[in-house]
């Protein structure tokens, strides 16, 4: 439970908000972040994050910038997430790859490859490639089960990011084969949002920073609408996402968690 | 003693202990045949990869600075996002004769509908550049043709098309990637299957420089600009010519003998060449130097009286190596004509590599199969010349120490 709650949340911000997943099956209404009394545990803050995070599905609109060593390129994405671990995206723009559509249902992702009518699964070292270059890679967008009780949380203290207070969780990974067998995140005292999190090697070198920022209220709930990742492998590469619309609950007018969906024009 | 004279004494010596001189000749053989059969090998083996590697690379490269740090890795991002200007410059050089732009990727193939994991070396230039700087048009196989550089075809190597089961007429899909990274299809027509016995061709993918463009993302660019002179051995001057052009002076521009593998190929191919030469004459010279002392130990006496008659030291040192040079000449034509038949049979038939070994290879030598021996005249007149060289090295030192023989002491010694 512990460890499931913690990918829900630790992640949230980030594929959450790339409309990769609609978490758990968690209550519809906002939750509204109560004081806890005496320092809480790990478990009780990731929890905590679930409640204002969750929800069963949810639509959104975002914008992703990529920050290459020479170039910079925006892209328009149009995602649907639903319960726990299905979830679907439609790229907008820019032309060159507007109508390239991604699925993942369960832990299999699925990529349309609309300039030859083609789908491409997604396995193996492709997993590793950055999603359109960005420096958020396909795995980190898989978020599957198996990764759910992969790793022991533990608080180190308080630290201040942003001028905000939060508390300093630190997650080890029981089996080092996980692509992150270390994972560092700082978590808002008052709003329970991550706020910061850096991805760690077996090696102690850190992989990857995420950053959430920019916290707005979306259908009642707080929810960070401005990442930024940093793939510390790829020099000089930053890649910010930022949400434009944001919805909950919502009833989808059609089946885009299929194949069909992925291979309609 | 006048010089005709010790030559008649050397050619006497010569015939006077058959069996010897016969053992003496026959390290000269030996030395020099093999010689021969290593040497036409080393040429054979090395010499159309050089033609091949240079063909394919350029004589010279144009590059980023930083592609050429990180080349293994292929970083597409480094690459040459504006190269018309360029090519424009670097054809009003002197001594260019040709200017290619070109990119160099990884793909996968597929024929059929879901994408699958052939991977292939994408190789994306003109026709130009593929039929008549490489002329591997010459090596498709029936019934295909080269792409047009207009055209969404494409042309793969014979071991791609095989894995990927394609079929001239298929239409195929290769996945590459941008340059920043993120995946990037294209279709395509096969319209040709090349297949050359080499594991760099065969496991390639051919496609038109602008289809190549549009995969990576490099609308206006390329990954390196290869040029051409009239001799792949130019290209260092070339490379030269070209560096002080003000438009490339950010740019690497290297000779392909100054770039991976070849700049640690070159050393370790003329290491072979030396340690092979000198191993030769050191054994060779080692049997002749025997027999020579052999020789000299036997004629003391003789050496004594000649000395005693007036021969000089010189003279002594001459009869002896005058006489290892007859012995010389003799083994060395008999050895090259012994060689060149060994040789002639690998030049003609050649030696079949397993396609394992070109797989492994082919990567970074452009390597073929069969393996044939090349020989010409300059084989022959070095291995000529390493026999001569053996028998010279192999009686300096008995002639010397005939020399060093005082007529008394000879003659008293009674041998």
């Amino acid at each position: 439970m512990f460890a499931s709650t913690f990918e829900k949340s630790l992640l949230i911000a980030a594929w959450v908000s790339l409309g990769g997943l609609a978490l758990a099956q968690a209550p519809e209404a906002p939750a509204e972040p109560a004081p806890v009394a005496a320092e809480p545990t790990a478990e009780q803050i990731l929890d905590r994050i679930d409640q204002n995070m969750v929800s069963e599905s949810r639509t959104a609109k975002m914008t992703m910038t990529v920050e290459g060593k020479r170039r910079t390129r925006t892209y328009r994405i149009e995602s649907y997430g639903r319960g726990e671990t299905d979830s679907a995206m439609v790229y907008l723009a820019p032309a060159r790859d507007k109508g390239t559509k991604m699925l993942k249902l369960g832990d299999e992702m699925w990529l349309y490859l609309r300039t030859v009518d083609r789908v491409q699964k997604l396995s193996g070292h492709m997993l590793r490639e950055g999603m359109m270059g960005s420096d958020i890679s396909y795995e980190d967008m898989m978020n599957g089960e198996d990764l759910r009780s992969a790793y022991k949380a533990s608080i180190e203290g308080s630290e201040t990011v942003d001028g905000r207070d939060t508390w300093k969780l630190v997650l080890v990974a029981h089996d080092d084969t996980v692509a992150y067998p270390k994972r560092v995140s700082w978590i808002d005292k008052e709003l329970y949002i991550p706020l910061k999190q850096e991805l760690f090697a077996l090696s102690g070198m850190k992989l990857k920073t995420w950053t959430m920022s920019d916290i707005k209220p979306f259908d009642g709930r707080m929810y960070p609408t401005r990442m930024t990742v940093e793939d510390h492998l790829k020099k000089g590469s930053k890649t910010t996402v930022t949400f434009d619309e944001l919805k909950f609950g919502v009833k989808f007018a059609r089946e885009v968690f299929s194949r069909r969906w992925l291979e309609r024009r | 003693m006048s010089d005709r004279t010790l030559l008649k004494l050397a050619l006497r010596n010569a015939t006077r202990r058959p069996m010897r001189t016969a053992l003496t000749a026959g390290m000269v053989v030996a030395g020099t045949a093999l010689l021969v059969i290593c040497l036409s090998w080393l040429q054979g083996m090395f010499g159309p990869m050089l033609r091949d590697a240079t063909n394919a690379a350029g004589h010279v490269a144009v590059r980023q600075q930083a592609y050429v740090e990180r080349e293994q890795l292929m970083p597409l991002y480094e690459n040459l996002p504006e190269t018309a200007p360029l090519v424009q410059i670097i054809r009003q050089q002197p001594g260019v004769v040709d200017v290619q732009p070109r990119i160099a990727t990884g793909g996968t193939l597929t024929i059929g509908e879901e994408i699958g994991e052939v991977f292939g070396l994408v190789d994306g230039a003109s026709k130009a550049y593929f039929t008549e700087r490489q002329n591997l048009d010459a090596d498709l196989v029936a019934g295909g043709r080269w792409f047009e550089d207009d055209a969404e075809e494409m042309v793969l190597g014979a071991k791609v098309a095989e894995e990927a089961g394609a079929k001239v007429g298929d239409e195929a899909v290769l996945l590459g990637a941008t340059q920043d990274g993120s995946l990037s299809p294209i279709k395509g027509r096969v319209v040709g299957i090349v297949s050359a016995g080499s594991g760099a061709i065969d496991r390639s993918i051919y496609i038109p420089l602008a289809r190549a463009r549009w995969m990576t993302d490099i609308p206006d660019g390329a990954i390196e600009l290869l040029v051409y002179g009239a001799d792949y051995e130019d290209a260092t001057a070339l490379a030269a010519t070209l560096s002080a052009v003000p438009a490339l002076s950010e740019l690497a521009v290297q000779a392909w003998s100054t770039r991976p593998p070849w700049s640690q190929m070159g050393p370790m191919v003329d290491g072979i060449w030396a340690f092979l030469v000198f191993v030769t004459i050191f054994l060779a010279a080692l049997g002749i130097w025997n027999t020579m002392m052999m020789s000299v130990l036997e004629r003391t006496d003789e050496i004594g009286v000649l000395r005693a008659m007036g021969l000089r030291r010189r003279g002594a040192v001459g009869l002896f190596v005058v006489e290892a040079l007859v012995i010389g000449v003799v083994g060395s034509l008999v050895g090259v004509a012994v060689g060149a038949v060994p040789a002639w049979y690998l030049a003609t038939h050649g030696i079949e590599l397993s396609e394992q070994v070109t797989a492994n290879m082919g990567g970074q030598f452009p390597i073929r199969t069969t393996i044939k021996a090349a020989l010409d005249g300059g084989i022959f007149a070095s291995a000529f010349a390493c026999g001569l060289l053996m028998a010279l090295i192999g009686s300096l030192l008995p002639a010397i120490r005939a020399a060093l023989i005082s007529p008394v002491t000879a003659m008293r010694s009674g041998r």
